[in-house]
């Protein structure tokens, strides 16, 4: 509804209003009604010249009383000019969908709130205890109107046009609430020739300084060229572009160049970097504070959106500083063409500095693809984690997790592909550059597409865990592992760690493959809710390629030592996402449980890489031996 | 069957009442005399009209004949020793006939640059109290919503927003004491109504239209005599169409979904991405992370009011750093679609105008997949 109308500047109905023939008949008995209740006299001379006015009126007002969408108090007091006569009701139309006397008992209650208002807002009836009556408060209030009239000047007289602000408050107000300056710069040589007072709050230089100097001194070297352009009449810049708004498409302008440019009325909207003076930005300073300083400050500047028209005036009437301008000018010599605009200072912060490291906590963000690929890097991640940002990119984020925390965020990767909310993770560890870890606890999210409802990616905010919290970390970290190790959910692939389970020789997946496959149950399984037809293939045959025997040295892409931990680690996982339920064959063929810990022992990331591989084949060989005892499948909860 | 007695009493009471009423009708004359209104207004107000525009007055004087607004205007005042307030001017004219000229002088000055602003902002000026109610427009909201200042100032800006703006509404005026203290800002999109035709005119509100609104301000209190905070807006329309667009600016088309479906060369080579590269891809794959909330908050303004100005946010430059840009944009009918038949929903887009706002920052780093590999 709203942008399709929007767009063309339909004419639908407002939504919400289901009561059009209401509201008609409201209209006609508004107008068969006694007329305002203003002075008798007048009445009859008015009726006739209401009828209009009243209508609208009575549309504003009434137009949601019998809207059910809309649950406000609205004043339908148009029609209410016989709310308060008593007796003196006419016939009005009936309203079928209330009562006569709902509406006005509602008229009377709203009546009597704008008065309760009104006797809060008047000085006079503050201090009073008991509730006065309606006439008293209307006395009241002409009494304070006049009094205030009184102490203001006679702005509002009639001689002036009656305002209910007075202009320059009004001009204040805007200004204050545009957190914006006027200024007229000529279009030749950007000479400053107006600039409103509020220049100061904003840029912090005075009007004098301003006004007869070059705009081009207080703008951004770098955007220079940008203004030039909006001000400039030269034949150099290319032509217009025009956007139309039906089409969305790009027209040529049909005018010449410098004529379309320059031609009065013509609109101007852009940005510009301007300089922010130094001195008095702190009102605790001393004012001359900043000229004495000796050291080199950086230039300071704001983004300001600048929006206004071309103006052109002939230079007789502008005496003195027409007269340079005319004479430089391309176009018609006897004009002077300045551009009129309001330059706007937005809410937004300025652009943060880099490697800014917030006190506390230190953190950072990434963006993960659905398969925990890095495909965003924050750049303060550098200085917590050593990687320039580009060094992670494409990387899985499970070649970093140490082995210990893999079972916990692959659950937690998994949750948060099927979950709207964040999830945190425990604290876990993160492998840096230097090979060291450091604790991180993330928050992620699955960032949906608000217009597709699809994830896009998943968004991770990690902070950094100092030294002292990571024993509690850890050891809440083991006892989620154990406790995963045994459930299983439903619909979910649980991450059991079955010991004893043996391997084949070499069987192992390298750390990659985790996010892979639990991006590819996730799609896996929304191709089969949206097409249970074609459910025969399973979901987990994608990683029958996986892990080749002889990879356990060469699966690790940055052959980095802690990696092999990962990688045995990362084997279970992909068992139990496994793609063993194709039959028995490739339960052995596969990859097999593996608790490296278990196997092998504890210490294996102290290992030097080389010794690391040669532990894990060593162990491998080892349990090759335990092949044939028996298993118990049932303790496995595959789930179909 | 009503006695003689009765009947009596009841013309007695009838008579008090209608005495009554003429004195209330005279009270309610004497205090619409006093609002600073044309005669031809005047006329037409009703009693309610009256106190609801009573109430604007006294409200609006009350804020600003108060003291001083913010901290920070307090201590700008005293420190930098300028008269930057046109306030302490005014007062300065206080009594005295001798300056009768010179004030109209001033107010004559003050008018037309009051006019200027407003027309150069396109928009109009909101003064809304922490309940929502609109204490104070500017003359020429009529040109926006198709109704004049006299029947729209005191009514409730819920009474004319759209329903599903209410909640973001509400939040907006919701301003803790600290941030009344600190003038925070606002900077909104809402949905109003105007009775406005396509050509401009004021039609009836039975048939009036959403229109967009963006609206940006602060909040503004004043302490004596009763602490009174309230919202100065000024709200603009959007404009749909941009005209004079500089190099620094380039446009784009996309899906409802965000995804590209073109964009003009200045994209190239202001960010380094080709159009074929872009075309299908996701505004979010282009973006710093941090930013994903402006986007993503651009996003819904679009899908739900068909209008969005987006903030300020950083997009990824092919190679490596960033660039800050805002773009202000629009759902607009695909006129490229030739699908369209007559009789269905016409398929939307999104046109988005983006100003660069900086040069590249950062340029050897690189942030994102998309910066590293060939697409």
């Amino acid at each position: 509804m709203s942008a399709r109308n929007a767009a063309a500047g339909g004419g639908d109905r407002v939504g919400g209003e289901p009561a059009a023939d209401v509201l008609v008949e409201d209209k006609q008995s508004g107008s068969v009604s006694l007329p305002s209740p203003m002075t008798p006299a007048s009445a009859a001379g008015m009726s006739a010249t209401m009828e209009m006015p009243r209508k609208r009126k009575g549309s504003v007002d009434n137009q949601d009383t019998k809207s059910a969408s809309m649950d406000m108090d609205i004043e339908d007091m148009d029609e209410s000019h016989n709310g308060s006569d008593g007796e003196d009701q006419h016939v009005k139309m009936k309203c079928f969908r209330e009562p006569h006397s709902q509406i006005e008992k509602r008229r009377r209650d709203k009546m009597n709130n704008l008065i309760d208002k009104l006797s809060a807002m008047i000085p006079t009836c503050n201090p009073m205890s008991r509730k006065l009556d309606k006439l008293t408060v209307l006395r009241m209030a002409v009494q304070h109107l006049k009094s205030l009239k009184g102490s203001s000047s006679s702005f509002s007289e009639a001689n002036y046009k009656p305002s209910f602000l007075p202009n320059d408050e009004l001009k204040h107000l805007i200004l204050k609430a545009a957190d914006g300056f006027l200024f007229v710069v000529g279009c030749d040589r950007g000479k400053i020739v107006f600039v409103s007072e509020s220049v100061t709050k904003i840029l912090n230089y005075s009007r004098a300084e301003l006004i007869g100097q070059s705009l081009f001194d207080y703008i951004h070297p770098k955007d220079m060229g940008k203004v030039k352009e909006q001000l400039s009449a030269s034949e150099l810049f290319p032509r217009e572009r025009l956007i139309d708004a039906k089409t969305g498409l790009q027209v040529q302008a049909d005018l010449p160049v410098g004529a379309a440019r320059l031609c009065t009325g013509a609109r101007r909207s852009f940005f510009c970097r301007m300089k922010i003076n130094k001195i008095c930005v702190k009102v605790e300073e001393k004012e001359f504070q900043a000229s004495t300083s000796k050291k080199k400050e950086s230039q300071k500047y704001c983004t300001v959106h600048c929006t206004g028209y071309m103006r052109s005036w002939p230079t007789t009437q502008l005496g003195a500083e027409g007269e340079g301008e005319g004479e430089a000018d391309k176009q018609d010599s006897s004009h002077f063409s300045c551009l009129v605009a309001v330059g706007r200072v937005h809410s937004h912060s300025s652009p943060q500095v880099n490697g800014e490291v917030r006190v506390k906590p230190t953190e950072f963000i990434t963006r993960y693809a659905m398969d925990g690929k890095f495909t965003f890097v924050d750049q303060r991640a550098t200085t917590i984690l050593g990687y320039l940002p580009q060094e992670l990119l494409g990387t899985s984020c499970y070649e970093y997790f140490h082995q210990d925390d893999l079972p916990h965020l692959a659950d937690r990767h998994r949750k948060v592909l099927r979950s709207k909310e964040k999830i945190e993770t425990n604290c876990y560890k993160f492998k840096t550059k230097s090979g060291s870890f450091i604790t991180l606890q993330s928050q992620w999210f699955s960032f949906v597409n608000p217009w597709t409802k699809e994830v896009e990616y998943l968004v991770s905010t990690n902070t950094v865990i100092s030294c002292d919290n990571s024993r509690t970390c850890r050891s809440g970290n083991k006892a989620e592992q154990s406790s995963t190790s045994k459930t299983s959910e439903d619909g979910k692939k649980s991450l059991p760690v079955i010991p004893g389970i043996s391997t084949t020789p070499g069987a192992m997946i390298y750390a990659g493959s985790i996010g892979t496959q639990i991006a590819n149950e996730l799609l896996d399984s929304n191709k089969m809710n949206s097409s249970p037809s074609s459910g025969s293939v399973s979901p987990f045959s994608l990683s029958q390629d996986k892990c080749p025997h002889n990879q356990i040295s060469n699966n690790v892409p940055n052959g980095e030592a802690t990696d092999m931990e990962i990688a045995g680690k990362s084997s279970s996982e992909e068992d139990a996402q496994g793609a063993t339920f194709s039959g028995a064959e490739s339960l052995m063929g596969e990859n097999p449980q593996m608790d490296l810990d278990s196997v092998v022992g504890p210490g294996l990331s102290s290992l030097s890489s080389d010794e690391a591989a040669m532990a894990v084949i060593m162990s491998l060989l080892e349990t090759d031996t335990n092949l044939g005892e028996a298993v118990d499948f049932e303790e496995m909860h595959w789930s179909l | 069957m009503m006695t003689a007695d009765k009947e009596k009493r009841r013309a007695i009471s009838r008579e008090a009442a209608r005495r009554r009423r003429r004195v209330e009708s005279e009270v309610f004359e004497d205090l619409s005399r006093l609002l600073p209104l044309q005669q031809s207004v005047r006329d037409h107000l009703d009693k309610p009209s009256v106190i609801r525009l009573t109430l604007s007055y006294i409200r609006m004087h009350t804020l600003l004949t108060g003291k001083t607004g913010t901290k920070a205007e307090a201590s700008h005042k005293v420190k930098c020793g300028q008269v930057t307030d046109d306030q302490m001017v005014r007062h300065e004219f206080n009594g005295g006939c001798g300056e009768e000229e010179e004030k109209e002088r001033y107010d004559a000055d003050a008018s037309e640059e009051t006019n200027m602003y407003l027309r150069i902002l396109e928009g109009f000026l909101m003064v809304l109290s922490t309940e929502g109610d609109m204490i104070y427009l500017s003359e020429n909201v009529s040109k926006y919503m198709g109704l004049t200042q006299a029947e729209l100032m005191g009514h409730n800006i819920f009474e004319f927003s759209h329903p599903c703006d209410h909640e973001e509404l509400r939040n907006n005026l919701r301003v803790t004491a600290e941030e009344v203290w600190s003038g925070e800002k606002r900077d909104f999109v809402m949905r109003i109504k105007s009775a406005l035709t396509h050509r401009g005119r004021s039609a009836n509100l039975k048939s009036a239209t959403w229109k967009v609104l963006h609206c940006q301000g602060r909040s503004k209190v004043c302490v004596a005599p009763s602490s009174v905070s309230c919202l100065l807006l000024t709200c603009q329309s959007l404009p749909l169409s941009h005209t004079l667009l500089s190099t620094q600016t380039f446009t784009s088309q996309h899906s409802m979904d965000m995804r590209f479906t073109y964009c003009d060369q200045r994209m190239t080579m202001l960010l380094g991405y080709s159009t074929e590269e872009l075309l299908g891809r996701s505004i979010y794959d282009l973006c710093h992370t941090r930013d994903t909330n402006c986007l993503t908050k651009n996003h819904f303004n679009l899908c739900f009011k068909s209008q969005s100005v987006s903030g300020r946010y950083r997009m990824l430059v092919r190679g490596g750093g960033y660039v800050w840009v805002e773009s202000h944009s629009a759902v607009i009918p695909n006129a490229r679609s030739s699908k369209f038949r007559p009789g269905t929903n016409q398929p939307l887009c999104i046109l988005c105008v983006t100003y660069v706002l900086s040069g590249v920052e950062e340029p050897s780093l690189q942030l994102s997949l998309d910066q590293t590999v060939h697409i």
